[in-house]
């Protein structure tokens, strides 16, 4: 019993941390942090147990946001159903798209994913323009119909379902580290030769993860598309496209918590200096070398060991990093 | 549809070729020798464009205010070699592409500073037209192509037939052996990085003219010179003339037959080739992970 209740305890501290957030910091830079840190998840779990460095995760994001808003503009009015739909439209594309790019080395897999990306821009904005509007994109805020319990359509109620959601994605890639499924990942990043040879499909690993990470992604996407109640060709645009993997080395690659403080720094960075230099870019390049030249272990990274030593805790550091 | 529009498709289509060759070139010789992706070469093109676009501007020279783009690119490109290169060059492929890709954002960031966003129109160093199998075709175009052809032939004859390019093709061999017979591989390094950046400086300086210079158009053609690079072979130099004149054709020829079709086909060409064989037209299997 005190041992799930630990377990636990590891992602609700920090959430609640969060939560408790709700009524100091403003909604919408809260809304924002949380969707985005469902997003890095996904690139964090690419990134740091299989080793897929992918530079088109923007194309998995758009995925899931037009999933939602197809179902939303055009068939249904209830924006769980919608989140559903860019669920199963994110699980699809990356399934297909998982068969191709799985079986590529790492360094071709992320620039084929950042083309992707573009293709994925210019599909939705001028091959679908009849069905997705374009440039000038779907808006369906007035056509969601509100939600029991928790209102989708109202921030208020948005807010809470995001945290929810952002603690189910962390219950998951958390629990998936105890399995033999993670254990394989990992494996498959350090030593490929090694996971055949003890009879793993290696494939298989690797498509699984691929398609869990990419709808993950997806489910961030959608979630956007609820929250703003609009979805432009702009969410698939190659310029935001390192953004999830500036924020996951920014975090620190591979570590739990790494996402969450790496999109609570950078949403906050961009809030910040937009506002007082407006190009902010410029920042997030200069960030993003230096990190890398300090020895690549992020700001969750560099706290994690010194948070131990100081309250000691009793595991110790899982060592992920080589 | 009647051929005079194909042959004048297949000229833009050469002439674009020609400008990815220029940046891939770059992009597959750092690769080839240092096992780098190198993304911040995008940033010497930028750099070559908006460089020659503001001495043709101020001076009204052309060609020469190209000359300046490249070699402006070639000294950013030297500033980021020993600043940055130099202390990653051991690390993992996808480590260097992480932090190059750091700096073309950084890099954009900082043209948009200082150039702000609206795209600029750059003037075109030959106006004049010609007549080829009675279609009229842009002189700047086949300058254009020339240029690239002479690219390739230097670059050709440097590697196979001066000791410098001897030791450059030993070195993608195996670097230590050649490091062993007392080259010092980090000159090398020094001046393929550098070299690479020029090309990219000039690819961009080139690429002024047929399109506005704005801040984005690095972002824009990455995807462009990665199929072109990816489709060639990692570390070809063949490979990449070869898949960047077949882009270069698929996304001319593409928009004749469907306009919106022309930004997509690249990719679905890439896909088929990838499929067919995973390392590249003439990449070698020897890199294979």
């Amino acid at each position: 019993m005190s041992r799930r209740l630990r377990w636990w305890a590891g992602i609700l501290i920090p959430f609640g941390v969060l939560a408790v957030a709700r009524w100091v910091l403003p909604l919408p830079f809260l809304v924002e942090v949380l969707i985005f840190s469902v997003y890095t998840m996904a690139c964090n779990f690419l990134l740091g147990r299989v080793g897929f460095i992918s530079f088109g995760q923007p194309a998995y994001l758009a995925a899931g946001a037009y999933g939602t808003a197809f179902y939303l503009y055009y068939f249904g009015r209830d924006p769980l159903l919608g989140i559903l739909a860019g669920l199963a439209s994110g699980l699809l594309f990356s399934a297909v798209v998982g068969l191709v790019f799985v079986r590529l080395r790492s360094d071709y897999f992320a620039l084929v994913n950042l083309a992707l990306a573009v293709i994925v821009y210019h599909l939705m904005q001028k091959v679908l323009a009849p069905i997705t509007k374009g440039d000038n994109g779907l808006w369906f805020l007035d056509r969601m119909t509100s939600t029991p319990v928790l209102d989708l359509t109202r921030p208020d109620g948005f807010v809470w379902f995001a945290w929810l959601v952002a603690v189910a994605v962390w219950a998951l890639y958390k629990a998936l580290d105890d399995t033999v499924f993670g254990a394989c990942c990992l494996a498959t990043k350090t030593n490929e030769d090694k996971v055949k040879f003890l009879g793993y499909h290696d494939f298989k690993i690797r498509w699984t993860a691929f398609v869990l990470a990419n709808t993950t992604a997806a489910l961030a996407g959608s979630l956007y598309g609820v929250y703003f109640g609009f979805v432009s060709p702009e969410m698939a645009s190659a310029a935001r496209a390192a953004d999830p993997v500036v924020v996951t080395i920014l975090g620190g690659t591979g570590t739990l918590y790494g996402p969450l403080v790496g999109a609570l720094a950078y949403v906050g960075m961009k809030d910040l200096v937009s506002g007082v230099v407006g190009n902010w870019e410029f920042f997030v390049g200069l960030l993003l070398v230096v990190i890398m030249l300090a020895g690549e272990r992020g700001i969750w990274g560099t706290l994690e060991p010194w948070l131990r030593r100081r309250w000691a805790w009793r595991r110790p550091a899982p060592a992920l990093q080589e | 549809m009647d051929a005079h529009l194909w042959i004048s498709g297949v000229v833009y289509g050469l002439s674009m070729g020609s400008i990815f060759f220029l940046l891939a070139a770059g992009l597959s010789l750092c690769f080839g020798l240092m096992r780098i992706i190198s993304l911040d070469q995008l940033l010497y093109y930028s750099l070559g464009a908006y460089v020659a676009y503001q001495v043709n501007v101020s001076t009204g020279l052309t060609w020469p205010a190209m000359l300046c783009g490249a070699l402006a690119a070639g000294a950013l490109s030297w500033v980021v070699e020993r600043w940055v290169f130099d202390r990653i060059y051991a690390r993992e492929i996808t480590f260097t592409m992480i932090t190059s890709f750091g700096i073309l954002v950084a890099g954009v960031g900082a043209i948009k500073y200082v150039w702000g966003l609206v795209p600029r129109p750059m003037g075109i160093p030959v106006e004049a037209q010609v007549a080829l199998l009675g279609v009229n075709v842009p002189v700047y175009r086949i300058i254009v192509i020339g240029i690239a052809g002479a690219v390739y032939g230097a670059i050709q004859w440097l590697l196979n037939r001066t000791i410098v390019g001897t030791a450059i093709r030993a070195a993608v061999e195996d670097v230590d052996q050649v490091e062993g017979l007392g080259v010092d591989v980090y000159r090398l390094f020094t001046g393929t990085f550098v070299g690479a950046g020029v090309l990219s400086g000039l690819a961009g300086a080139l690429h002024g003219p047929l399109v506005m210079v704005d801040p984005q158009m690095g972002l824009e053609v990455v995807p462009f010179v990665f199929m072109v690079v990816i489709i060639g072979g990692l570390g070809s130099l063949k490979g990449t003339l070869v898949s960047a004149f077949l882009v270069g054709q698929v996304v001319s020829l593409g928009s004749l037959v469907y306009a919106p079709l022309a930004q997509m086909a690249p990719f679905a060409a890439m896909l088929l080739i990838l499929l067919w064989k995973p390392t590249g037209l003439y990449g070698s299997a020897l890199l294979r992970r």
